[in-house]
């Protein structure tokens, strides 16, 4: 495989203006080590309720992937072997290390992981940007998606008593990052309304020269047939 | 409306989970295939193994469902003996009906197991009355999956021609324009087969490079379509590729689109269509549900006569773009 950068690092750059945008910006000080056993007490959570989950990765499971959360500062290298699975946070990964890339915003790569989403139609709309070997990813997207992951379920589940009130925290948390979304979607929109505005405007001109041409090529072609 | 004529919604099944999406989601039978190359979904990761199928089968029928199984691509000269397998395995598991494309197994199929229910694959390409009579008096096929290549009046007109034998149609998804079973598109770029592998545009062969004006999607080291920054994306098959000739850039056979019935519903059940066939045992779960609810309300609708169901389900098809296909034929 090829990859167009020499290195594999957050591409901030492509992240859609969003909370975990402003979490990632939070998050730019803390070295990702840090934040290593959050990622593996929440693998092991999710492996302890979906045993089999990687099983349907067959020869794939000795490939690594390079997940890509494009609003943090962060990547995560997933390994997933049918009986030890890893995934670590790392600040970069060389392409050498991995067999495929799978970048996007984190709330739909969670969305994804969930099967809140669908794959093809994320990749469809440019949300999903997938790089490398193909088959891997597919089998990934397909194991992962066939687990029928609750990621919020699964890891409440392991915290036993505690499930409860954090249950509560977390709806709190996620109420919250709701209304910081809203809010900040209101702040974009007010940032570019122009530029929006300007688009609209270009974009009804396009569709008003692209009906233009059509009719020109009609009456091309009517007068062609006319002719002979 | 009779319950003879109430059509059966079958829905496309990759996992165990969306077998479970579409049941839930109102699915009146769920179609899938073994995890090998016996059907023409053979992805990395996808399909079922046989506990699994096990498993699934317990859950639809628990549920008022049936499970078809596709066993639907060509056996190699000499070596049938995984498709045989297949066929005796899904009969014993208790699967409701065998979805198959190859005549030699359909007449193992009819011979060792003459009680099964055998339907017509899409990839048998059988569109006139002539080939699916000879299908159903031969080895009793009770279902013919037909090509999307009819329209509506055809299909009205071909059904009471071939009675007893039901038909389905699909209704929605991925738009096969080439002649099914026999398209040798993608094994000239892949050598690898679709009818016989069970993979068009296999993942292996398909490779997206991302560049700084969009992206390139590439089959067997051809590139085949380049999309710009913000224009949407279509599956890497040659028959949707876009090429350039005399100066010109344009799709050849047909554009990164969806088909979508929703609409038209009444009037395939009214042209006496037995089963509406959802397309997507490649996609996921989330897709399965979405496309499923929005059927069975349309299939619901439709018996109760009522106006149809305004469902957008844009989202999710290929390219941003529906069609109704060959079922209209606009461009005629």
């Amino acid at each position: 495989m090829s990859n167009p950068s020499p290195r594999l690092e957050p591409k901030s750059g492509h992240a859609p203006f969003s909370p975990a945008l402003l979490l990632g910006l939070a998050l730019r000080p803390v070295r990702p080590s840090l934040l290593q056993p959050a990622f593996d007490a929440g693998l092991r959570a999710v492996v302890r309720r979906h045993p089999d989950m990687f099983e349907r990765m067959g020869s794939f499971g000795d490939a690594a992937v390079c997940l890509d959360p494009v609003d943090l500062p962060f990547v995560l290298l997933m390994e997933p072997h049918a009986t030890e699975p890893r995934l670590t946070v790392r600040a970069s990964i060389e392409p050498e290390e991995v067999s495929a890339t799978i970048r996007g915003p984190m709330a739909t790569l969670i969305a994804l992981a969930e099967g809140r989403v669908d794959g093809d139609a994320l990749f469809f709309s440019r949300e999903l940007v997938v790089e490398g070997d193909t088959e891997v990813i597919v089998a990934l997207r397909n194991a992962i998606d066939g687990a029928g992951l609750d990621l919020m379920g699964d890891l409440l589940r392991g915290l036993g008593p505690f499930a409860g009130p954090v249950r509560g925290v977390g709806n709190l948390a996620a109420s919250l990052f709701g209304w910081v979304g809203d809010e900040v979607e209101s702040l974009r929109r007010s940032l570019i309304a122009r530029a929006l505005a300007a688009a609209d405007a270009q974009n009804a001109r396009l569709a008003e020269l692209e009906a233009e041409v059509a009719s020109l090529r009609k009456q091309v072609r009517a007068k062609g047939r006319a002719a002979s | 409306m009779s319950d003879l004529e109430r059509p059966e919604l079958v829905c496309p099944a990759g996992t165990p989970a969306a077998l479970q999406s579409a049941v839930d989601a109102g699915a009146d039978a769920v179609y899938l295939g073994f995890r090998d190359e016996t059907n023409a979904r053979n992805f990395p990761g996808l399909n079922f193994n046989r506990k699994e199928l096990e498993a699934g089968i317990a859950y639809a029928h628990e549920r008022g469902a049936k499970i078809l199984v596709a066993i639907n691509t060509f056996p190699r000269a000499g070596t049938p003996e995984i498709w045989h397998k297949a066929v005796d395995d899904a009969v014993t598991l208790g699967a409701d009906a065998l979805i198959l494309a190859d005549i030699g197994l359909i007449g193992y199929a009819a011979r060792t197991h003459p009680q099964a229910r055998l339907h017509l694959s899409v990839q048998a390409a059988a569109s006139n009355p002539e080939s699916i009579r000879f299908y159903a008096e031969r080895f009793g096929v009770r279902r013919v999956v037909l090509p999307r290549v009819l329209t509506v009046q055809e299909i009205a007109a071909l059904n009471p021609r071939i009675r007893p034998v039901e038909t389905e149609v699909f209704v929605f998804g991925g738009l096969c324009v080439m002649a099914e079973g026999r398209c040798a598109l993608s094994s000239y770029a892949t050598g690898r087969s679709p009818n016989m592998n069970g993979v068009c545009s296999p993942a292996g062969h398909v490779r997206y490079v991302e560049t700084a004006e969009g992206i390139s999607s590439e089959l067997g080291g051809f590139t085949i379509n380049r999309f710009g920054r913000g224009e949407q994306a279509g599956y890497p098959t040659l028959c949707k590729g876009r090429f350039q000739a005399h100066g010109k850039t344009s799709y050849l056979f047909e554009e990164p689109t969806s088909l979508n019935t929703l609409a038209m519903l009444p009037d395939l059940i009214k042209a006496g269509v037995t089963a509406f066939k959802i397309e997507g045992r490649q996609r996921g779960r989330a897709y399965v549900g979405a496309v499923v609810r929005a059927f069975r309300a349309g299939v619901d609708a439709a018996l109760a006569g009522k106006p149809m169901p305004e469902i957008n389900l844009d989202d999710i098809t290929e390219g941003g773009r529906q069609t109704t296909g060959a079922y209209e034929r606009a461009w005629r």
